[in-house]
């Protein structure tokens, strides 16, 4: 009987080694533990042939039996299965030999030799299965081994995948980053160039402004001398003719005079406006020969959008208007190129003008035009509002406002320079300009200035 | 006393005469007119001395300028004074001007107060 115990043990030995690296649960590992100890015991029980041996005898093949038992049903000796048929035909052939010794030891006697055979070819077939099972094991191994092997190359391939994906990621969004910079760089480049045509055009036009400022400051000078000497002339006429004695004709004729000198003084004082002209398109021109100068903004604004409204009221198509000063009385003095200034105010109310003059064309005298004049001390800043209700100004134009010789004006109105000069003067005035607008409802133009206050100047 | 304008545009005549009628007709000044720099030269080189004691030239003028013959006047008749007119009243025409020796340098539009001044002045001194 002890050949049984042996085979119980060395399954249960063969079974704990054959986990490995996979360990098994606690539970299983412990039915082998306990078999061990109760196959060794068995083991002892038989060297010392303690009774009753066909107890012992019996709890041994219990005890195999349980082993192929626990083989079969355990899913994590799946693979192992082929070890609990390797000791069944010996395990058999013994508890033949053991029941038939036990009911009729005669019997057995007279099998004996046949028995013996048949347990000799059970271990020859136990032996046989034994080594095609260690076979199939290594094969096992063998292939557990390579399928470990291709799992790790897989995750070191996923591995470095996503190193790859994360250097991928960078290289994009550094990409990405450097396009952006350049983008900006581009955008910065094209923004600069505009300015620098605007500035060709203006010095251009600075230039050709000065050309032309010359051209006509000498023929108008011969107006205005030639008005001025006339006016003279007709005074002395009138000493002579009152030398003469008063008849009809001579008093026609000195109501002819006094037109003639009337239409003469006329044509001084229109000269004299246009030479003023002239001199201020040749200053500008120059540029930068204007004096910064301590000024009381909200007077200039005061006077020269009066100036404006009387200088649109004296010429062709007057239209009524109401213009709203709101002047922030505690605007501090500061310091500007009056005289270029006073153009911005000029230009940017007599554009409103011209606007809503369009306006009341379109709409009759259900329009109502009004222009509101703003200042507001904003601490670093001055801000200047003028805002009129005209026709507003359309999106797609609203950029080319500031362009030189862009005009909406027809035929020979408007020069395209105004806006464009205005823009100029603020800039050179370190303010900055913006227009908002609603078409059918408002334009409003607002300059911001920097506030240079007379003390900090001067200290 | 004669005085020579310069002045390529040809209504400058008619203005000094105009406005220097009264002396003209007081047989105190005597005006002659020339376009060009080069009819001006002509005219001073035409008499011996010279009856001109006073020129006034425009300087921008066809052919040559006004300071160009301010030059030659300085050098060939230094007894003449000369004094500029220009509409372009910049800094290199003055300097330049002066330096070569003109008396006085007037912008357009000519203030013709001052320039009466000036004549008077010249007058005074050649009676």
């Amino acid at each position: 009987m002890i050949l049984i115990n042996v085979i119980s043990l060395f399954l249960l030995f063969y079974l704990k080694k054959s986990s490995g690296t996979q360990e098994f649960p606690a539970q299983l590992k412990r039915y082998f533990n306990y078999g061990m100890i109760a196959a060794g015991v068995l083991i002892g029980i038989a060297i010392i042939d303690l009774p009753p041996q066909i107890l012992f005898q019996l709890l041994s093949f219990v005890l195999v039996g349980g082993i192929v038992y626990l083989i079969l049903l355990t899913p994590e000796l799946e693979s192992q299965k082929t070890m609990a048929i390797t000791p069944l035909p010996i395990v058999g052939v013994e508890l033949l030999k053991y029941l038939i010794e036990t009911i009729s030891p005669s019997i057995y006697n007279t099998l004996e030799n046949y028995l013996n055979a048949a347990g000799f070819f059970a271990l020859i077939w136990a032996v046989t299965m034994w080594l095609n099972h260690r076979k199939q094991m290594k094969e096992i191994e063998i292939e557990r081994i390579f399928l470990k092997e291709q799992e790790r190359q897989l995750k070191a391939t996923a591995e470095q995948k996503s190193q790859l994906e994360t250097l991928v990621a960078e290289r994009t969004s550094e990409i990405l980053k450097q396009k952006e910079e350049l983008q900006d760089a581009l955008d910065h480049l094209q923004s600069t160039q505009e300015q620098l045509i605007q500035q060709e055009k203006l010095a251009s036009l600075g230039q050709l402004t000065a050309g032309i400022a010359h051209e006509i400051k000498n023929p108008l000078n011969f107006v205005n001398n030639f008005s001025e000497l006339s006016v003279d002339f007709l005074e002395e006429i009138g000493e002579e003719m009152a030398k003469i004695s008063d008849s009809k004709e001579k008093e026609n004729i000195l109501e002819l005079l006094e037109d003639v000198k009337s239409n003469l003084v006329k044509i001084r004082h229109h000269g004299s406006r246009a030479d003023s002209i002239v001199k201020s398109m040749l200053m500008h021109s120059r540029g930068g020969t204007g004096t910064m100068d301590p000024t009381d903004l909200n007077a200039l604004i005061k006077e020269y959008s009066n100036l404006a409204f009387h200088g649109m009221r004296a010429n062709p198509n007057p239209i009524n208007v109401d213009i709203q000063l709101d002047l922030d009385e505690s605007l501090p003095i500061i310091h500007l190129n009056a005289e270029d200034f006073s153009r911005v105010i000029l230009n940017l109310v007599k554009n409103a003008f011209d606007a809503m003059r369009d306006k009341i064309g379109a709409l009759g005298n259900d329009y109502k035009a009004k222009i509101q004049i703003q200042t507001k001390d904003q601490g670093d800043h001055i801000l200047i509002k003028v805002e009129d209700n005209g026709p507003g100004v359309p999106d797609e134009i609203r950029d080319k406002l500031l362009m030189p010789f862009f005009t909406t004006k027809k035929g020979t109105e408007g020069t395209g320079l105004g806006l464009s000069i205005t823009h100029d003067i603020i800039k050179s005035h370190e303010g900055k300009l913006t227009i908002e607008s609603k078409v059918g409802e408002f334009t409003r133009f607002s300059i911001l200035l920097p506030k240079v206050k007379l003390g900090e100047k001067s200290t | 006393m004669k005085i020579l304008i310069v002045d390529d545009e040809r209504d400058v005549e008619d203005l000094f005469r105009q406005k220097l009628r009264k002396e003209i007709r007081s047989g105190t000044l005597e005006l002659e007119f020339a376009f060009s720099a080069k009819q001006a030269l002509e005219i001073l080189a035409s008499e011996n001395p010279p009856k001109v004691v006073y020129v006034f030239s425009d300087i921008n003028m066809p052919g040559m300028s006004g300071l160009e013959m301010l030059d030659i006047i300085k050098e060939k008749f230094p007894k003449i004074q000369v004094s500029m007119i220009s509409a372009y009243g910049d800094e290199a025409n003055y300097k330049k001007a002066m330096e070569s020796g003109a008396k006085e340098f007037y912008t357009k539009p000519v203030n013709f107060e001052n320039l009466k001044k000036e004549i008077a002045e010249i007058t005074q001194l050649n009676l």
